[in-house]
């Protein structure tokens, strides 16, 4: 820091006249008065820097939408505090959920409808599914399932009430009655069909 | 009496209508004019179609040669005839319903002799016969006497049962006899208690709930 000549403060504090400074001194003295007399000047609108900082921002604030869409993308520290007590439970929870069977409605069934349990032996079989005069004798419209693997297929069926005649196919080839419906007709094509009578549930 | 006017006029331009489509892609190309031309056969007779496209259906799907699918939809178209002959015969007023036709057909092609049938048909004059019919066939198919059979459930419509509780008579021997009963045993045992035999176990509420609509049913099927 360069030290300030001590007649500047002087002349500056009016002790001494100006004219009495050597001419480098006076031109010092009388930048410094400028200068002093520009800080001295009122700031714009009467208002300090500090209001005109805050006005400037104010005009450049975001909409709340703008805010709270910056706000749900910004990360944030989140702190959880869980006793383990709890989170255990939900944890019991959810395996519960997924290890309980999936609960399905029951099918409304019509005046004219009942039930029909088909139940089949196929030991190694890889599909089983029942076809008949209910579904035209299509593929694929009934299939039979063996959950447990253990050779025995089953599937109950919402059907029309009346009798149908019906056939079970494995594994997308083979052709086989059901042997334990009791109740058989020939399909005319040199085989059996096996006859079901489906009563009315509401009957 | 209008009803049956409506149903004539609905029915009879649906009679003539080629059933092609429905049978293309699943039953051998070479069968489809024929059987197409017996079910337009059928429909102008008054008979029930739905055996006959259902009997196409069913050979096509178990890989059956053209030949052999167009003699088992003649059989069939037999048979239905037949049916309809016995039924008025037994003093149905013809024509008789396409339904009582495909009923009395599938009771035949069971195996229960014409004049059984008839017997049946006498003893419920314009009613279902279907569930009486299964009721008889039932028994007949556990080799017992046809004629026996029938008399049991002809008193049993005296007693004023119907519909699905005939069936119950049926099962209701049939039980007796898995109790160790003769035949002859079953079957007075089972007169005795007419019309209150018990009624056979319905599904469970359980089973009732596991129940399941088959992915696609594309027509409501008729009785064999």
């Amino acid at each position: 820091m360069n030290p300030i000549d001590p007649r500047i403060h002087r002349a500056l504090d009016g002790e001494i006249s100006r004219e009495a400074l050597p001419p480098e001194l006076r031109r010092v003295v009388e930048r410094l008065e400028s200068a002093a007399a520009l800080l001295a000047t009122a700031p714009e609108g009467g208002r300090s820097v500090a209001d005109r900082v805050l006005a400037r921002l104010s005009r450049h604030a975001r909409s709340p939408l703008r805010r709270l869409a910056r706000w749900l993308a910004a990360p944030h520290p989140v702190t959880l505090r869980i006793r383990p007590v709890w989170s255990l439970a939900l944890a019991a929870s959810l395996v519960l959920l997924a290890l309980l069977p999936e609960e399905r409605s029951a099918p409304v069934l019509g005046e004219h409808e009942g039930i029909a349990q088909f139940v089949a032996r196929f030991p190694g079989a890889h599909s089983v599914q029942v076809v008949g005069s209910f579904n035209d004798w299509r593929t694929g419209t009934i299939p039979l399932e063996d959950r447990d693997g253990d050779g025995v297929w089953r599937a109950v069926v919402v059907l029309p009430a009346g009798a149908h005649e019906y056939m079970f196919v494995v594994d997308d080839e083979r052709w086989v009655p059901d042997y334990s419906a009791n109740r058989f007709v020939e399909d005319d094509f040199g085989r059996e069909n096996s006859v079901l009578i489906v009563r009315p549930v509401k009957g | 009496m209008r009803v049956a006017l409506l149903l004539a006029c609905v029915a009879a331009p649906l009679a003539g209508q080629s059933v092609g489509s429905h049978l293309e892609g699943r039953v051998p190309a070479a069968a489809i004019p024929v059987v197409d031309s017996l079910v337009q056969v059928a429909g102008r007779e008054g008979l029930p179609t739905e055996p006959l496209v259902g009997k196409a259906l069913e050979g096509g799907a178990k890989h059956v040669v053209p030949a052999l699918i167009v003699r088992a939809v003649e059989t069939r178209l037999d048979q239905l005839r037949s049916a309809r002959a016995l039924l008025v015969r037994g003093g149905d007023a013809p024509p008789a319903t396409p339904a009582e036709v495909a009923t009395v057909s599938g009771a035949l092609r069971r195996g229960l002799p014409p004049p059984v049938v008839e017997r049946v048909v006498g003893a419920l004059p314009s009613e279902p016969r279907e569930s009486a019919l299964h009721a008889i066939a039932d028994l007949v198919a556990h080799r017992l006497d046809a004629d026996s059979s029938a008399s049991l459930v002809i008193d049993a419509i005296h007693a004023g049962l119907r519909g699905g509780r005939l069936l119950d008579v049926s099962h209701a021997v049939l039980e007796e006899q898995q109790r160790g009963r003769t035949w002859a045993e079953s079957f007075a045992r089972v007169r005795d208690e007419l019309p209150n035999v018990p009624a056979a176990p319905k599904p469970g509420e359980g089973t009732v709930q596991r129940a399941r609509r088959p992915s696609s049913v594309s027509r409501a099927p008729t009785p064999p």
